[in-house]
């Protein structure tokens, strides 16, 4: 099961420059593994580069971030299981670690527009050694899971919104992550159409994967779901709770 | 099997289906792309073979041509020097040649006429190249009224024609015998162009010419190396007018990859940035474009090269014809032998693959570089 420990994280933009600043200060939290923790805070809180840190996109200006339990070819498995500091490593691991270990849903869906909703889906696991053929079927199957598979070969730019944002969870599970990283996944749907994305992500959870979402909907973060909910305000964690 | 190919044909996958989105674009460009290598590999593959025609037709020259300079310029020379030539050391044969030029003031043409240096034909008789035959309309057995230097006809009859194939060489040849050559120039019976030479070994070539310039100081020996010479830069006089269209050619290449380089558009960006955040590295971005770029610039390289070649060699070039072939009102129509000279696709290659390949990679790598997190902001 794969651990995410962040200890004093802080992650600073324009470093010695007039406009200077600290979008994440000094932060520390530990996140369970097969739960779903809720970031919670306004617009500029910090979640997203919070979110953008633990998934290996970027790296922290200072402070540790460790992984355990997360499979890598550039380790040995006792090294992982025991976990290693992901905050120094070159781009190449991040991203082999990013595409292995996390399936993003971003809050704009961020589909690639001219090509078919299968192709979408499969694009995380293209630069992967894996057949073409193997996870092409792998995809047909989060189609029909998903009930978008009479969409297979529609353009993205064609769907409407909510099956915009199940063909980026389909893709978001492609390479069978263990964690899953929403920003804001409810934040262009409607009532109706976020209380279903809930109802995925209790199949997630189900499915003992770890789940970390950053949103300010209540329908997110006040869902029973939600095994814990941490507050951010300014860069900083101020409230951290388990949900009632 | 898992196979680190996989990634690659993964990756090939995806950039041809990423191409075909943008079918009219991609389209348009593999077409301007494939006109652009055609253009520039037709005179590469057209010049090149005008070259080779030149080096076989000199394969059968003489060592050395020996003319007579009367003020300057080029005048009879008296048969007797080739006796005295022939007992100098080292020189194999001597032999007198008659040739020179006729201008039709009827079909408003020159010809080259020639007399073979053993009878070919019996006086009264010519042998005529195929643009001969087909500009005065005449055919094997009809009769040809020239007139000559003293105004008065001469009547020959056409004993037979050369066969299209030969025309670069023969297209206004005429071949006839000596006396009929002297009776239509009223030329002294003693006298001959020039003299072709041959010598033994190739080394005492300069040697022999010295040797003649020392025995008649109005002798001018011109060696096979400097005739050879000569060709060349009036086929590269004839390529360097080609250099004009290439450049011109090669400008507009440049100026459409400049674009593509520099084209990159907002939306290609975002994709480079999604495609980063959910798991690809430069290097997969990179190989993506990279696949792009070969399936456009190699299909139009291949596709422009066949175009070329087909062009050059079984339509005779027919876009260039009246601007590179021939230098009198009979242009002559021949195929020219298909070669290709791999110096000159490699050459080719270099100028419109890598180019346009670079071109489109340098872009991609800029963009590509972001931080994936990028894309979580936009």
């Amino acid at each position: 099961m794969t651990v995410i420990e962040l200890s004093h994280v802080t992650k600073s933009f324009n470093v010695g420059k007039s406009n200077q600043f600290t979008a994440v200060d000094d932060v520390s939290l530990a996140i369970e593994p097969g739960r779903l923790t809720i970031l919670k805070g306004p617009s500029g809180s910090g979640k997203t580069t919070l979110l953008s840190l633990i998934g290996c996109m970027s790296r922290p200006s200072s402070g540790r971030i460790r992984l355990r339990g997360v499979r890598t070819a550039f380790l040995p498995a006792e090294e992982t299981e025991a976990g290693f500091d992901i905050s120094s490593l070159p781009e190449r691991f991040l991203t082999e670690i990013r595409r292995t270990t996390f399936g993003f849903i971003f809050q704009q869906f961020n589909l690639v527009r001219g090509v078919s909703v299968l192709e979408n889906i499969m694009l995380p696991a293209y630069p992967t050694t894996e057949s073409h053929a193997a996870f092409q079927a792998r995809a047909r199957e989060l189609l029909r899971l998903f009930d978008i598979s009479r969409h297979a070969s529609s353009r993205v730019e064609w769907l409407s919104g909510g099956e915009l944002q199940r063909v980026a969870i389909a893709r978001a599970l492609i390479n069978d992550p263990a964690v899953i990283i929403a920003d804001e996944p409810t934040a262009h749907l409607d009532s109706k159409l976020s209380r279903e994305f809930m109802e995925i992500v209790a199949t997630f959870k189900a499915q003992g994967k770890t789940v970390l979402i950053a949103s300010h909907d209540p329908i997110a973060y006040d869902s029973h779901l939600a095994d814990r909910v941490v507050e951010m305000r300014d860069g900083r964690t101020t409230a951290d709770w388990p949900h009632p | 099997m898992n196979t680190s190919l996989n990634r690659h044909r993964n990756i090939i996958d995806f950039a041809l289906s990423s191409l075909l989105r943008r079918k009219m674009k991609n389209f348009s460009l593999l077409a301007l792309y494939t006109l652009i290598v055609f253009v520039i590999a037709s005179l590469l593959f057209f010049v090149h073979a005008l070259k080779r025609e030149a080096t076989l037709l000199l394969a059968d020259a003489p060592d050395m041509v020996v003319q007579r300079l009367m003020a300057g310029r080029h005048d009879l020379i008296p048969v007797a020097y080739a006796e005295k030539i022939r007992s100098l050391p080292g020189v194999s044969t001597v032999t007198p040649r008659l040739w020179g030029y006729y201008y039709d003031p009827v079909f408003g043409a020159n010809y080259t006429l020639t007399v073979p240096p053993k009878p070919t034909v019996e006086p009264g008789n010519i042998l005529v190249g195929a643009e001969v035959s087909r500009n005065q309309r005449v055919s094997e057995g009809d009769m040809v009224a020239f007139r000559t230097a003293a105004h008065v006809p001469l009547l020959l009859t056409v004993k037979g024609i050369y066969p299209a194939a030969s025309n670069l060489v023969a297209a206004d040849l005429i071949i006839m015998s000596a006396e009929d050559f002297q009776a239509m120039f009223d030329l002294p019976k003693a006298h001959a162009t020039d003299l072709a030479v041959t010598v033994a070994n190739p080394r005492e070539l300069a040697t022999v010419a010295t040797k003649i310039v020392e025995a008649f100081p109005d002798a001018r020996p011109i060696l096979k190396s400097e005739m050879l010479r000569t060709y060349d830069s009036i086929f590269d006089w004839r390529g360097g007018m080609m250099v004009v269209i290439l450049s011109a050619a090669v400008l507009s290449f440049v100026i459409f990859a400049w674009d593509k380089a520099t084209g990159l558009s907002a939306e290609e960006r975002r994709e480079i940035g999604i495609l980063k955040s959910i798991g690809w590295e430069t290097a997969d971005v990179l190989y993506l474009k990279l696949w792009e770029g070969i399936v456009i610039s190699l299909s139009a390289f291949l596709l422009g090269g066949l175009l070329a070649y087909g062009h050059v060699f079984f339509f005779s070039a027919s876009l260039f014809e009246h601007a590179l072939k021939g230098w009198a009102v009979l242009y002559p129509r021949f195929k020219l032998v298909p070669t290709v000279d791999s110096y000159h696709l490699a050459v080719l290659f270099f100028l419109t693959v890598l180019p346009y390949t670079t071109a489109t990679i340098v872009p991609a790598w800029l963009a590509a570089t972001a931080d994936p997190d990028a894309a979580m902001r936009s």
